[in-house]
């Protein structure tokens, strides 16, 4: 089969045909006024015909192109040739245009969105770039919600998203790097940075990392989230992500590399460190001593979330000293008759809990007041009242349920983490639960990404970056970019000087 | 701008020196104050308190002066000779002699971490539970211990970092709850005992007290720089002053039962008057101390297998972890019950091995000194710059 494209438009309608065989695939033909063939192949669906039609099609059909065969049936020579590429390309003013000879790429084109216009007599096609992609419009993001700040998320087009990052970061630093990852999707991926800012050695070894990545297809950011992953069966989270494109800028204001995909809404960020999911984007619009409290109620609702059902458990089963008298009784008093231990009553309640929360988020709208219904009274005081479970068990899971909802990026860790403890607490007690606190940390300290330890700016131990992690300095107390990113250009905030009436100078 | 990326060319290798060492100055200090003293805290003022009785500051003082000068020897030796302490062995006693030595230090180390673990099975037992537990509760323990022992010693590095935080607020956290029981008469006059008590309390403690060893293979890789020796040194310092303040008011709340007072840091402040209302929040600062007991304990377990991988230059750690700790398991396993048997083997009969090792073997290290040119003097300007901050 041919590699290039052959002068004669048939014969490359043909063999375009023959790569291109699905019936989305059309062929729009026309002539220029002196009757020159001309043909423009698109995926049905993907384009702007309007503009096709008033920017294309139209201006050819007013000119003449004087492409001629000889008597032995050859087009002109490669001069005239090019005279006439340069002539197409003025007639069609189209902003964004460019040509190509390579079969490969023309149908990567195509299948891109892209037109592909092709002329009778010339061996170059031209790719216009008349996308109409379905997409949603700019939402705020279900999953990271904010009183105060701004509500556009990301959507699923990743031009539109490069745009919403573009349209913050207004500096010729910005660079976008785009590369196709997935061997049959062939899915836009840009890595975003800022120039001089963001650490070269990240940014290559990204680049080798997503390189790498040979796989039929990428539907979603995830996908890259697990190839970027050092740990592929850790647990716990190792690449950040948003759906906000002003968390994603000024993430990569602070020395991280960003990445979009085309058809996520979730862009990701790298490095991680596991601060990042205890912050909220609100606690940068608010006073930063409120956002410390609240950044301080996170971490707590966040140890409840994982401790509280292991240490009812093993305060029933192995150390009652644990509570106080009072409400030791009254537990023992609502526990009494219970056909189940303690550890398989709270595993039943967090099991059930899971389960809901899976329904609530597959099941149809309609029913969802049904299941809010069922859930709440008949799985909850309905089991209380037969016997089968206990007041304070419902009540621990539910405190716990909602406190790990306070991070909820940490969602999934916090869920399997809280089984584990849950697990080595009804074997094991208390003990249990120090010794995996130990080995915990243990593990996250060793745990680095890209060169940057997970636990930073705990571990390894650095004292400016200390002043936005638990506690919320003030912007003008943060002068220096996190250490942890090894920028370069560590300066982002240069204080103004003023004398001493107050006056700038 | 947006480009697109045709092929992305092999990153050059970095030219700057390969970091060496696991730990920084920082690190070290932080081991020395938060850590170190942990294992000082659980049987040793039941112990002192035995022998010394209301003098435990005296042994106590002693010991810190003992250990705190075999420091000052090892970092004295890294300050002259620019080097860490393995190439240091390397380059004197040859390949031989170096894997004799790292035998004996290895087989020191798990020796050393015989009569710790005994006692902390039987910690877990007494404080974590309320009824005797099952024979095998212990053992998750030596899992945690074979995944230290795995990991490099870089991590053990950061977890220090970690330990500071957990340490202080733990720590001040059950000072705080227990000093409004304390009668800090009671450990007054000084001096009423004999020497010769005092000079028990010292020769039957030094098992507890023996840190001086535990850097030796943490500077091992130690880039030294000028100043570092008085950072660590003071640190090892604070971490004394921790343990004094803390038998003082150990003492000060037991007086004379607190002999029997084994576990001194789950009961120093189990008396705050508002545990009766809001139930034992203490155990949370004890669990959190528990967490840097943990660490402290496995250290030397951790440089036990580091000693036997450099004798044996297995690179296999996990083989080396595994036989080291379910030796470990099956000691304590079979050996739970002759917990005075062990105590008075490892206290009473070899008291006399924590000393050569802790003491001794520091000052012999001076011979390392010999034919070795001093350096120039290594400061934090003139050093390479690491590129990587990350430790």
């Amino acid at each position: 089969m041919e590699e290039k494209l052959l002068k004669n438009l048939d014969e490359n309608l043909k063999i375009l045909k023959e790569l291109l065989p699905a019936q989305d695939v059309l062929t729009y033909s026309f002539e220029t006024k002196d009757g020159v063939a001309c043909a423009v192949i698109y995926a049905d669906g993907m384009v702007n015909k309007q503009l096709l039609g008033e920017l294309v099609a139209r201006p050819l059909t007013k000119i003449t192109l004087n492409i001629k065969q000889n008597d032995g049936g050859r087009y002109e020579t490669n001069e005239v040739q090019a005279e006439l590429q340069e002539f197409i390309k003025t007639t069609l003013l189209f902003p964004e245009l460019k040509d190509g000879t390579e079969f490969s790429k023309l149908t990567d084109e195509i299948l891109d969105g892209n037109s592909l216009l092709l002329v009778d007599g010339l061996d170059t096609g031209f790719i216009i770039g008349a996308k109409l992609l379905p997409v949603r419009s700019i939402s705020e993001p279900p999953s990271d919600v904010a009183i105060k700040g701004p509500r556009e998320g990301f959507i699923e087009d990743i031009k539109t998203n490069m745009t919403l990052v573009r349209k913050r970061l207004k500096c010729p630093e910005l660079r976008f790097e785009t590369l196709k990852i997935g061997k049959r999707s062939n899915t836009h991926v840009a890595i975003s940075y800022l120039d001089g800012i963001s650490s070269q050695e990240t940014l290559q070894k990204i680049k080798e990392q997503l390189q790498k990545i040979n796989v039929d297809c990428i539907v979603d950011s995830s996908y890259i989230a697990g190839f970027l992953a050092p740990r592929k069966h850790s647990v716990f989270k190792q690449v950040g992500s948003t759906e906000k494109p002003d968390v994603f800028c000024a993430k990569i204001a602070e020395g991280r590399v960003g990445i979009l995909v085309d058809g996520s809404p979730i862009a990701l960020t790298l490095p991680f460190i596991l601060t990042e999911d205890l912050q909220s984007s609100e606690d940068y619009f608010i006073s930063p001593f409120m956002a410390s409290v609240y950044r301080g109620i996170r971490l707590t609702a966040l140890f409840v979330a994982l401790l509280l059902p292991a240490l009812y458990v093993t305060a029933q089963i192995f150390k009652m000293q644990l509570l106080p008298l009072g409400l030791m009784l009254t537990i023992a008093g609502s526990v009494q008759g219970l056909p189940l231990s303690p550890s398989l009553e709270i595993f039943v309640v967090l099991l059930l809990l899971e389960i809901l929360k899976e329904a609530s988020i597959r099941m149809p709208k309609y029913v969802g007041m049904s299941l809010s219904v069922v859930g709440a009274l008949v799985l909850g005081e309905a089991a209380v009242s037969a016997g089968f479970l206990s007041t304070p068990a419902i009540i621990v899971v539910a405190v716990s349920g909602i406190c790990l909802y306070t991070v909820p990026n940490f969602v999934e860790t916090g869920s399997i983490l809280r089984w584990i403890f849950l697990l080595v607490a009804g074997s094991v007690g208390v003990f249990g639960i120090v010794l995996f606190v130990a080995f915990l940390l243990y593990y996250l300290v060793g745990a680095d990404g890209f060169g940057t330890p997970l636990l930073s700016p705990f571990s390894p131990l650095t004292t400016q970056d200390l002043k936005d992690t638990i506690i919320k300095y003030p912007l003008e107390e943060l002068p220096k970019r996190p250490n942890v990113f090894r920028s370069k250009n560590k300066t982002r905030y240069r204080p103004n000087k003023t004398d001493s009436k107050g006056q700038e100078q | 701008m947006t480009t697109t990326v045709q092929r992305i060319p092999a990153m050059p290798k970095s030219k700057t020196k390969k970091q060496e060492g696991s730990f920084n100055a920082r690190q070290l200090c932080f081991f020395s104050a938060f850590i170190a003293p942990l294992s000082k805290l659980l049987e040793t003022p039941s112990l002192l308190s035995q022998y010394a009785l209301g003098d435990l500051l005296l042994p106590t003082v002693l010991q810190y002066l003992l250990q705190s000068s075999a420091l000052a020897v090892l970092l004295f030796i890294l300050s002259k000779t620019g080097k860490g302490f393995f190439t240091l062995v390397n380059e004197k006693l040859g390949n031989i002699g170096a894997k004799i030595f790292y035998a004996v230090l290895s087989a020191y180390f798990l020796f050393s971490s015989l009569l710790p673990m005994i006692e902390l099975e039987k910690f877990s037992q007494a404080v974590f539970y309320d009824t005797a537990p099952f024979a095998f509760t212990f053992t998750p323990f030596f899992f945690l211990s074979g995944f230290i022992c795995v990991k490099g010693l870089k991590s053990f590095a950061r977890i220090t970092d970690i330990c500071f935080p957990l340490f202080l607020l733990s720590f001040f956290g059950i000072i705080f709850m227990s000093v409004g029981e304390t009668d800090f008469e009671s450990i007054l006059p000084w001096f009423e005992f004999p020497f010769s008590k005092i000079f028990d309390a010292v020769k039957f403690t030094t098992s507890h007290f023996s840190d001086a060893i535990l850097f030796l293979p943490l500077l091992g890789d130690y880039r030294y720089e000028q100043g570092d020796g008085k950072k660590i040194y003071f640190s090892y310092w604070a971490g004394g002053i921790f343990v004094l303040l803390f038998l003082s008011v150990f003492y000060g709340i037991y007086t004379t039962i607190a002999p029997a007072q084994h576990y001194a840091f789950t009961k120093i402040a189990q008396y705050f008057p508002a545990l009766k209302t809001v139930g034992r929040i203490d155990l949370i600062f004890v669990y959190l101390l528990t967490v840097i007991l943990f660490f402290a304990n496995i250290l030397p377990v951790r440089l036990c297998v580091l000693c036997l991988e450099k004798t044996t230059d297995c690179k296999n750690k996990i083989v080396l972890s595994s036989i080291v700790n379910a030796g470990l398991f099956l000691f304590v396993f079979f050996f739970n019950k002759y917990q005075n048997t062990v105590f008075e083997l490892v206290t009473k009969t070899l008291w006399w091995v924590f000393p050569v090792f802790s003491v001794l073997l520091p000052v012999l290290c001076l011979l390392l000194l010999l034919g070795n040119k001093k350096p120039k003097n290594r400061t934090r300007k003139n050093t390479v710059k690491e590129k990587n901050y990350a430790r």
